[in-house]
């Protein structure tokens, strides 16, 4: 295997759980152009794909049939793809405990996401993580040989993820994704991305991160990540412009520069199983 | 998850310009958060939250 030091992960984050055709109609909703969009990523450089589901009307789902729909379509049409798939486990607020969870047990990822604590979601609603889902999630996702990716929106979910390493739900080595600029998160900077590194690095040693910014503060995200050594996320769930005025075509245009900027950088992007070997995953 | 950016919606009562800024950025425009981006006319505020249907028809200040 060759020297990992300067790979970087590109993660992408195909759908997420809000944006409509109406922001963008190229956001990938249906099973169908979920799979096709996940090979499509896989292409152009991405080594994960952070996936999350809609049901009919467009809203977010933790439906396991469409998980399950789509990661058949992906095989079916396209066996040569060996992307590591993420599976979000909060797709939907309204989801219960056990449906958030059901789609890791029956089609075990290699990846799901493990949203370390609770918060206010967009001053309007609440994003419950309660000790009992996170206890329970972490030796779950354990027993399932499944690689919780940690969305931290904070330092205090840092803080949250040291406290169920030292309880053994969690496993070291960890792996965390700093979502920065959401609302009653941390603001997306630089000085912010440095202080959530830092604060991994002194309760988490020996752990790999990845970042993502929503909106303006993408690009000075993703920079600032390429720059300290970590990984990136990138995608429609975070960013349906491009640009400023300017949406995006599709989530591979995402990619397409997020590949551009780790080279010119002077690293190289990680594929699939360079990817598993940087985050410990047995494939 | 996330559901991207959280905006605060305006529409200017001098000129008719919709705009909108991300909420993140309160501290950055101080004072001037909220005011439009055409005339500098503070913004009648009209509503919250991540990107709405309409939200093409509002110009991002940044």
């Amino acid at each position: 295997m060759a020297d990992l030091k300067n790979k970087r992960i590109i993660t992408v984050a195909l759908t997420g759980a809000w944006p409509k055709k109406e922001n963008n109609p190229n956001v990938p909703m249906t099973p169908a152009e979920i799979s096709e969009d996940i090979y499509d990523c896989w292409q152009a450089g991405a080594a994960v794909a952070h996936m999350h589901m809609r049901d009919d009307n467009g809203n977010g789902t933790m439906d396991v049939n469409k998980f399950r729909e789509t990661v058949e379509l992906l095989r079916k049409n396209h066996p040569d793809c060996d992307i590591v798939l993420n599976m979000t486990t909060s797709g939907d607020l309204n989801a219960t405990e056990e449906t958030r969870q059901i789609h890791l047990k029956e089609l075990r990822p290699e990846m799901g996401s493990y949203d370390c604590g609770s918060m206010n979601w967009m001053n309007s609603g609440l994003f419950i993580n309660s000790p009992k889902f996170l206890e329970e999630l972490g030796k779950n996702m354990q027993e399932w040989g499944v690689k919780p990716e940690i969305e931290a929106f904070d330092p205090g979910m840092i803080a949250n993820a040291a406290y169920y390493l030292k309880k053994g739900v969690l496993k070291a080595p960890l792996h965390f994704q700093f979502c920065m600029g959401c609302a009653n998160g941390i603001v997306g900077n630089t000085k912010n991305l440095v202080f959530m590194k830092e604060t991994m690095e002194s309760l988490c040693p020996g752990s790999t991160w990845s970042c993502f910014g929503v909106g303006h503060s993408a690009m000075e995200i993703m920079y600032a990540g390429i720059a300290m050594g970590g990984h990136i996320r990138v995608g429609m769930e975070d960013n349906v412009m491009y640009a400023k005025g300017q949406l995006a075509e599709s989530n591979r245009q995402f990619v397409e520069r997020a590949k551009r900027a780790i080279e010119e950088f002077g690293c190289q992007v990680a594929t699939p199983d360079e990817a598993r070997e940087i985050l410990s995953i047995q494939k | 998850m996330s559901w991207g950016p959280c905006f605060m919606y305006y529409i200017c009562p001098q000129c008719g310009k919709k705009f909108k800024y991300a909420t993140d950025l309160i501290p950055e425009f101080g004072e001037a958060f909220g005011k439009c981006p055409a005339c500098g006319t503070m913004g009648a505020f009209e509503k919250e939250g991540a990107r709405t249907l309409d939200d093409l028809d509002y110009e991002e200040v940044e």
